[in-house]
């Protein structure tokens, strides 16, 4: 094999060895369970629109479903972003959850209940959720650099508090008496355009999408061509070595929150004001928890995080379509999510395991040779 | 005013036991995120137990209720397996372990609820219902003005939360497993160097979380809703984090922060209820917890680190 190949692939082959297996693992739990394991897979892949169901309602097709699932997948890319940026800097922002409902409701409020044209209210929506979102995780930085508040707690202390607080502002001011949940916002200021008719199909059309693959690249910059990126990473790796390297500890932490809290941001408006259209008061988006772990099987890289991302939405989103097709219970559908991480995490251990076998090989030869 | 005391308190000690668990975990040096997922394994399995005894005994038995906590303490440890399987055997990354078991929980409680309702009991529900748990109170001390009120109204689960506390905090602080648990935390090849197997330790905290948080999970089961569902993750595995951080990782300053988390619950939905606010309110005044620790880590936490080794996956070889 050409060795510059040889080159690309070798990091990618423990990570899907990992996937396949726990797909194995789950089929397995599947057919346990009493079901069709091929089907249940089958179903998933249509329910996301990646293989044609059998039949079709009118006005709805494969790319119906596959639209469907990118609108899905975006927030989540941003959110696992939004994980990657600050654990690459040392911190664990578990609040995205937090950072995302704050920015979709102030976006909510400001614009989306207004009569805003299409262009400026969608524009809008985008700059009002990075600023709200950067505004909430420079709190965070803020708070780590300045009192030395461990950023987990503060994150879960404004998780509880903005989902309270919005809980109250919604259930007094902006409900639905119908849904119970905050008043739908208007089309013009939805990112996500619902229901265009294109060639005989009903579509959605999730415009964040773009943003999301160009936070991606920008991320990706941020942190492997930019100074800003090295001394984020160099924070990450060792504050102490970052500081006598004459590195300002205390405000790449910042930096790195504001940027985190941003793609957090962008990822509550294009899950509220994209995918959804309101919010339900009380709930935080399991996005936020779920990021992390995608973030994490992406290995913190912003190109794998495109890649785990989709994986894991085809999973959770097709979930609701493998209940109905293949009679298998949502659940289990999260119970493979989580097999997929178990396998995915042990890469450290089949690394190591690897480079053993390999050393003891060596050590036999050398021994071979000395006789 | 004594409403206040007796909520307050049955809130506050099913999060301080969980607490004491994570604090067990992360001081051994492996970070435990995993308490929510935990906790709701635990209450399953003890909610589990205590319907089919319940079915077979009279509704004022408190059999089943003893045994639904040890069989939750039970169910924490052994899911906690997984956190220890993925930790300490395959070095995973700790963070994503423990949301692994957090995700695990919540799909595997929720499955087997739902299956275990319609395949023997020939039910379609998503929960346990459980019988609500008696409470007592201690003649004589309940009658002192205010602070009475802490004997009045008490949950049998209170006493045992205080007795396993004191004991957990006597092993952490008086033995040499607590000492040895609390070394590893800091520097686990000095451990090793003195002879400890600093795997084995691990391993024990990670488990003892396990079984402590399970305990917390039963607890809320009765004392919040009286049933298991998959309502139970709610997040009060976070918010024990929470107060073990903001206790410095130390046992009794969790226990304050986990008073101050529940008497400033029941204290602000006394306080909606008083004032005859429309409900509504509540989720303004639920805030108040949150707010206040806020401000308090503000003063208080110049001083605050976390054990030296948290987190970083121990190998023999890596000295």
């Amino acid at each position: 094999m050409n060795s510059k190949i040889k080159k690309f692939l070798k990091p990618l082959m423990i990570p899907v060895a990992a996937v396949l297996i726990a797909l194995v693992v789950g089929a397995i739990i599947i057919a346990l369970t009493g079901s069709n394991p091929i089907k249940a897979y089958v179903s998933l892949l249509q329910g996301n629109g990646i293989i044609p169901k059998k039949s079709y309602a009118n006005f709805k097709g494969q790319i119906t479903d596959f639209m469907k699932f990118i609108d899905y997948v975006t927030p989540m890319i941003f959110a696992a972003l939004a994980v990657c940026v600050a654990l690459r800097c040392g911190l664990f922002n578990i609040g995205v959850s937090g950072q995302m409902l704050i920015s979709g409701f102030t976006a909510t409020v400001l614009v989306g209940y207004s009569n805003m044209s299409a262009v400026p209210a969608k524009i809008l929506v985008v700059l009002i959720s990075i600023l709200v979102g950067a505004l909430a995780g420079s709190m965070i930085g803020f708070l780590k650099f300045k009192f030395n508040i461990n950023e987990v707690v503060s994150t879960i202390m404004f998780n509880y508090i903005f989902q309270y607080v919005i809980s109250f502002l919604i259930n007094t001011y902006y409900v639905d008496p119908v849904s119970r949940q905050s008043k739908m916002i208007s089309t013009a200021s939805r990112l996500t355009l619902v229901d265009m008719k294109i060639g005989g199909y009903k579509i959605d059309i999730p415009l964040g999408i773009i943003l999301a693959l160009l936070a991606v690249v920008f991320v990706s910059i941020l942190l492997n061509k930019t100074k800003l990126g090295y001394e984020l990473k160099a924070v990450g790796y060792s504050r102490n070595a970052a500081y006598y390297a004459g590195i300002n500890v205390g405000k790449s932490m910042v930096v790195a929150m504001v940027i985190s809290g941003a793609l957090a941001g962008l990822a509550g408006a294009t899950l509220y004001l994209g995918y959804v259209g309101s919010i339900q008061p009380k709930v935080l988006a399991d996005t936020g928890y779920t990021a992390i772990a995608v973030s994490l099987l992406g290995n913190n890289n912003p190109y794998g995080i495109v890649f785990s991302s989709m994986l894991i939405s085809i999973i959770e989103n097709g979930g609701t379509y493998m209940k109905s097709s293949a009679g298998v219970e949502t659940e289990i559908a999260s119970v493979i999510t989580g097999i997929i991480l178990i396998f995915s995490a042990s890469n450290a251990f089949v690394k190591h395991w690897l480079a053993q076998k390999n050393a003891n090989r060596l050590l036999k030869q050398e021994k071979k040779e000395v006789q | 005013m004594d409403s206040v005391f007796i909520d307050g308190l049955s809130f506050a000690l099913p999060l301080f036991i969980m607490a004491i668990g994570g604090i067990y975990c992360e001081r051994s040096g492996v970070t435990m995120l995993a308490v929510e997922g935990l906790q709701g394994f635990g209450a399953f399995f003890g909610a589990l137990i205590a319907f089919i005894l319940q079915r077979s005994m009279s509704g004022a038995s408190m059999v089943p209720f003893y045994v639904a906590i040890l069989v939750a303490a039970v169910g924490g440890a052994i899911f906690s397996l997984i956190h220890v399987a993925l930790c300490l055997k395959f070095k995973a990354d700790q963070v994503i372990s423990g949301v692994v078991v957090n995700i695990l929980a919540i799909a595997i409680t929720g499955y087997l609820t739902k299956m275990i309702n319609r395949v023997v009991f020939g039910a379609t529900s998503d929960k346990f219902v459980l019988n609500v748990s008696t409470r007592f109170t201690i003649p004589v001390i309940s009658e002192i003005p205010v602070i009475g009120a802490i004997f009045k109204n008490i949950y049998p689960f209170e006493v045992i939360i205080i007795a396993v506390a004191f004991l957990a905090w006597y092993v952490m602080y008086k033995t040499p497993f607590g000492m040895h648990l609390r070394a590893c935390g800091d520097n686990p090849h000095a451990m090793a160097a003195v002879g400890g197997d600093v795997l084995k330790i691990q391993r024990r905290a990670i488990m003892i979380c396990g079984a402590l948080s399970g305990i917390g999970g039963m607890c809320f089961a009765y004392s919040i809703s009286a049933n298991f569902s998959t309502n139970i993750y709610v997040g009060y595995g976070y918010l024990a984090i929470a107060a073990l951080i903001f206790g410095n990782w130390k046992i009794m300053p969790t226990f304050g922060a986990c008073l101050l988390f529940g008497f400033a619950r029941s204290g602000g939905y006394k306080a909606v209820a008083m004032l005859q606010m429309p409900s509504s309110y509540q989720d303004l005044v639920m805030t108040l917890p949150y707010i206040v620790t806020l401000l308090l880590l503000i003063f208080f936490s110049k001083n605050n680190h976390a054990p030296k080794s948290l987190g970083v996956v121990y190998s023999k070889e890596s000295r």
